[in-house]
């Protein structure tokens, strides 16, 4: 008998070590493969922006945007990451209450030099630290490309990179510390929620594209005298079309990488999936809202624009608009919220146009404005819900307040870095090509390539109808 | 020290890269850095060379 109870206990902790190893393998494949997934959003970013220009600059607006992909990926190594656990608290970078956070915890573990290049580099006691890396590098590429979008036909190459790290791998990464973590004094202050990162994302990059355009200026011939405004119609409207569907594509992605995993030391919970706040979210829960979302979205900005330029942004606008509470809101309320912002985007647009703002496709309006829409709709609607994970009546809740603090916040750190580095590097020459390079096309002056080189000729057999 | 002393992947029980435990993490991310400024400050250059053509 004790001889088959040791066998007995053998096996169950043999079968508990296995359950272990398949957890873990388990969270490590998830948050792998939403890499590829947000990498699709790149894709989505190349075609869309690529279609949105004239065929003088399409390949230039190509260059630009892998070239963002291509240096958002080693800053965020060399100092986003760190960024991103040394300041949740705030200057100077002390200590939070989850003890993950702080400038000496990403001393640690956030270098690749000493010490903490054991957690930045092949590890084979750590199975998390570099799928949780490529995640959020995925996301500070996101940011870049939002900024690109704003800004083709005009910028140059260097001055866009440096902006795309400025953004990507330091202004939302300070707004992901502080309103996106455990320890951040947005959340354990004000209650901020933000699940989807609408305003830290979204938010930031739209109103550092602002700051940007601002100085950079609009295209040759977009304004005329009386300031009225002129459509310069990109090149391909199909592609452009089909690259906003495949953001959506990667939208599922993004959105996945939001969630954190059971079963491991650094999860929440050892049976349910959370939040990074640490509250309840499921698949299931975004699955309904998401597609909801998007479906609200393109309904809403059919009504006004019968556009597909402007329908698939409405679908981002949706997702952007609700991303805040897509864990806890419900599938009817996502759609209502979604529809609204659908509605409200075209609008904000041309208001911004006749502004003077040359935004080439609505980054300010689908990211920027809508992100803020979104932030602030959770305060209207999720008041009372616990911001973070806690004991009931310690944690913070979500309220309306906050969510505007919250706001505001996101909005200053997408702008005044947007907007000054922007400026440094207008007087510095390094902004916007010179008038002729412009007029000549980007592609001849910066490409040795062309987009079409035998032009986009009718086949034979159309031509002959 | 790795793979130095004992060859064997069962001695190792973390850091499993090249260069663990010396210097040369360090050396590399640095000099990634330094590629990454240098050429920035090469394709400025060489872009506005060709911008200017056009002015």
């Amino acid at each position: 008998m004790e001889e088959q109870l040791a066998l007995l206990a053998t096996q169950i902790a043999e079968l508990e070590a296995m359950k272990g190893v398949t957890n873990t393998m388990f969270a490590e494949t998830f948050y792998y493969l939403t890499i590829p997934l947000m990498i699709i959003i790149h894709a989505g970013f190349l075609a869309y922006e690529m279609g949105a220009s004239r065929v003088k600059n399409v390949l230039s607006s190509g260059v630009k945007n892998i070239l963002a992909f291509a240096f958002m990926v080693p800053t965020f190594y060399f100092f986003g990451w760190w960024v991103y656990w040394g300041f949740p608290t705030g200057l100077p970078g002390a200590p939070g209450p989850a003890g993950i956070s702080g400038v000496e915890y990403a001393n640690a573990i956030a270098w690749g030099w000493g010490e903490a290049a054991q957690y930045m580099g092949p590890n084979i006691a750590d199975q998390a630290s570099g799928v949780f890396f490529g995640a959020f590098a995925l996301f500070a590429a996101t940011t870049a490309s939002i900024m690109s979008g704003a800004v083709i036909e005009r910028i140059q190459t260097v001055g866009f990179v440096i902006l795309a790290i400025v953004l990507g791998s330091f202004a939302w990464v300070v707004a992901a510390a502080w309103g996106w973590h455990a320890d951040g004094w947005l959340v354990t202050k004000f209650g901020v929620h933000d699940f989807g990162a609408a305003g830290l994302v979204h938010a930031v990059a739209g109103f550092f594209a602002l700051g940007v355009l601002i100085n950079l200026g609009p295209r040759i011939g977009k304004f005329n005298a009386d300031g009225s405004a002129n459509v310069i119609a990109g090149h391909n409207m199909p592609l452009t079309v089909t690259g906003l569907m495949l953001i959506i594509v990667g939208f599922w992605g993004f959105l996945m990488a939001c969630v954190i995993v059971p079963g491991e030391s650094w999860s929440w919970f050892a049976d349910k999936p959370a939040t990074i706040y640490g509250t309840p979210i499921t698949l299931s829960a975004l699955s309904f809202n998401i597609l909801m979302a998007v479906a609200g979205g393109i309904i809403g900005s059919w009504i006004l624009t019968k556009d597909p330029f402007w329908m698939m942004s409405g679908a981002l606008a949706g997702i952007i608009s609700t991303a805040s509470g897509l864990d806890i809101y419900f599938p009817g309320l996502t759609f209502i919220i979604a529809f609204v912002a659908g509605l409200i985007l075209k609008p904000i647009a041309d208001w911004i146009e006749r502004r003077g703002i040359d935004d080439a496709v609505g980054a300010v309006s689908v990211h920027g404005v809508i992100g803020l829409f979104g932030v602030v709709m959770l305060g209207v609607f999720g008041s009372g819900f616990p911001a973070l994970q806690g004991a009931a009546g310690e944690a913070p809740t979500i309220n309306l307040t906050g969510q505007i603090i919250g706001a505001v916040v996101f909005f200053l750190l997408g702008f005044v870095p947007g907007y000054v580095v922007s400026y440094i590097l207008n007087m510095f020459g390094m902004l916007r090509v010179p008038r002729g390079a412009e007029l000549a096309g980007m592609d001849t002056v910066k490409v040795p390539l062309q987009g079409y080189p035998e032009g986009i000729p009718r086949s034979p057999a159309a031509a002959s109808h | 020290m790795f793979p130095y002393q004992e060859a064997s992947w069962s001695v190792v029980d973390g850091a499993m890269f090249i260069g663990w435990g010396t210097s040369l993490p360090g050396w590399a991310t640095a000099i990634s850095a330094i590629i990454c400024a240098v050429v920035l400050v090469i394709g400025h250059m060489s872009e506005a060379e060709k911008a200017k053509k056009f002015d």
